[in-house]
């Protein structure tokens, strides 16, 4: 399976320890560019977890040499990002497989457990 | 105030290696300025940034599972694992030519330690022949960019590695003459290897000793001995720096490339033997007393082998990885 912008369903998959951090980056430029501490604040507010500055930059870096996101111009030292299409794609394809092992064990736990 | 989180931050950038500081530095500058402005003091997150630090520098060297570009990748992979054959050999050749000094005055007992020193010897053989297979064609290509007056960016590296191996090949023959296996005793010339070679692994490697945690018996050494005990290590840092250096900047061809993966994959392998030849040796003799005794030094020298050893291995296995994208 590949996305519409022809990104690998795994390529989330091979970040390993970063795919959290990666994923996290990717939700919150999929509503626009961000910069270094704006993402931190954003990701924060949407998912309670505060990014440290070296594994945002640890997984930036990493998502900027696989292509996902870019960086624009600045005319000060806060360079933000954007998503690119095939970071779209990746995305999409990464929260598409969480959503089916999350659909999967809230079914069972349904089944199983009584939970809802 | 702000003169002094920009130190802080400054302070916390030294971490990472210098590319990633010139791609990165100004805009991490800038969010750890933030991040001081909102929490001041926090543990974690200089952890953090150190973390983030080394493992940039890892990658830098190949090592890690952060994909460099293909020929870069194979470059920094090749890099790391010279260096890390260097520090092999440096521990390795010390312990070898302790005990091929052992062999000029008596062949040891024990089955053990002749079948490692012999395989420690074929391996000693075997990757010196790789580094000399290595290193004739690097040369060529590095002679011929400066010929051509197109490798002006080698010349740094290339003088380091220069003035390393001179210093190290003069001061080790000069030194071999204190070896203790010369003086045309009867017993010596019976060893394993010619009684030159062993002598002047002995002076090359003299560094490597227990000696340093004993202040009061190093001082007895003669002056020169110990200045020559400080000045060869440095000496080889310097050839490795220096080589390192010249495999990081070479205009490489495809097929020197694919070529040079192939040696340092063999080299492992002779790493690997020789380790093991070694290990043989410290189980078979242990702390019995002898010519072949085995000290805590010798101990110290198998670890730092041993992790010479993976360091090298991970890094040929990402550069053979990256080798066939190369170019």
């Amino acid at each position: 399976m590949t996305d519409v912008a022809g990104a690998k369903d795994n390529t989330l998959g091979t970040f390993g320890r970063y795919a959290g951090p990666a994923t996290l980056i990717l939700s919150s430029l999929a509503d626009g560019p961000k910069h270094g501490y704006a993402l931190t604040k954003d990701v924060e507010a949407f998912a309670g977890v505060r990014l440290a500055p070296g594994t945002l930059y640890e997984a930036l870096s990493r998502l900027e040499g696989q292509g996902l996101i870019e960086a624009l111009d600045s005319d000060d030292r806060r360079r933000p990002y954007r998503l690119t299409a095939a970071g779209a794609g990746a995305l999409k394809a990464h929260l598409n497989d969480q959503r089916r092992v999350a659909d999967v064990g809230l079914r069972r736990l349904a089944t199983g457990w009584g939970a809802s | 105030m702000i003169g002094g989180a920009e130190r802080r931050a400054a302070r916390l950038l030294r971490w990472y290696p210098p590319t990633w500081r010139a791609r990165y530095g100004d805009e991490f500058t800038e969010l750890l300025l933030a991040e001081f402005a909102e929490r001041p003091r926090s543990w974690r997150r200089a952890g953090d940034v150190a973390r983030g630090g080394l493992l940039a520098r890892l990658t830098g060297a190949g090592l890690t599972g952060h994909e460099l570009e293909p020929s870069e990748q194979v470059r920094a992979g090749l890099a790391t694992a010279v260096c890390s054959l260097a520090a092999f050999l440096a521990f390795g050749i010390a312990m070898w030519a302790q005990l091929t000094v052992g062999w000029e005055w008596a062949a040891p007992s024990a089955t053990a330690t002749r079948v490692g020193m012999v395989a420690m010897s074929a391996a000693a053989l075997l990757l010196t022949v790789l580094v000399v297979l290595a290193v004739l064609p690097l040369a060529v290509a590095a002679a011929g960019g400066i010929v051509r007056g197109r490798a002006r960016h080698l010349h740094g590296p290339l003088l380091l590695a220069v003035a390393g191996a001179v210093v190290l090949a003069v001061g080790s023959h000069h030194f071999q003459n204190a070896w203790p296996g010369t003086g045309g005793h009867s017993w010596a010339q019976q060893g394993l290897v010619p009684g030159g070679v062993a002598a002047f692994s002995w002076a090359a490697t003299l560094s490597v000793s227990s000696y340093w945690a004993h202040p009061a018996a190093l001082a007895a050494f003669p002056a020169a001995e110990v200045a020559w005990m400080v000045v060869s290590p440095l000496a080889l840092v310097a050839l490795v720096v220096g080589v390192a250096g010249t495999i990081r900047r070479l205009d490489w061809s495809p097929r020197l490339l694919r070529y040079e993966a192939w040696l340092v994959s063999a080299a492992a392998v002779g790493m690997t033997v020789f380790l093991a030849g070694g290990c043989c040796w410290v189980l078979a003799e242990g702390s019995r007393p002898g010519l072949f005794h085995a000290g805590a030094i010798d101990v110290v020298s198998l670890a730092v082998m041993m992790l010479a050893l993976f360091v090298a291995r991970r890094a040929t296995g990402r550069a053979w990885k990256s080798v066939q994208g190369a170019h």
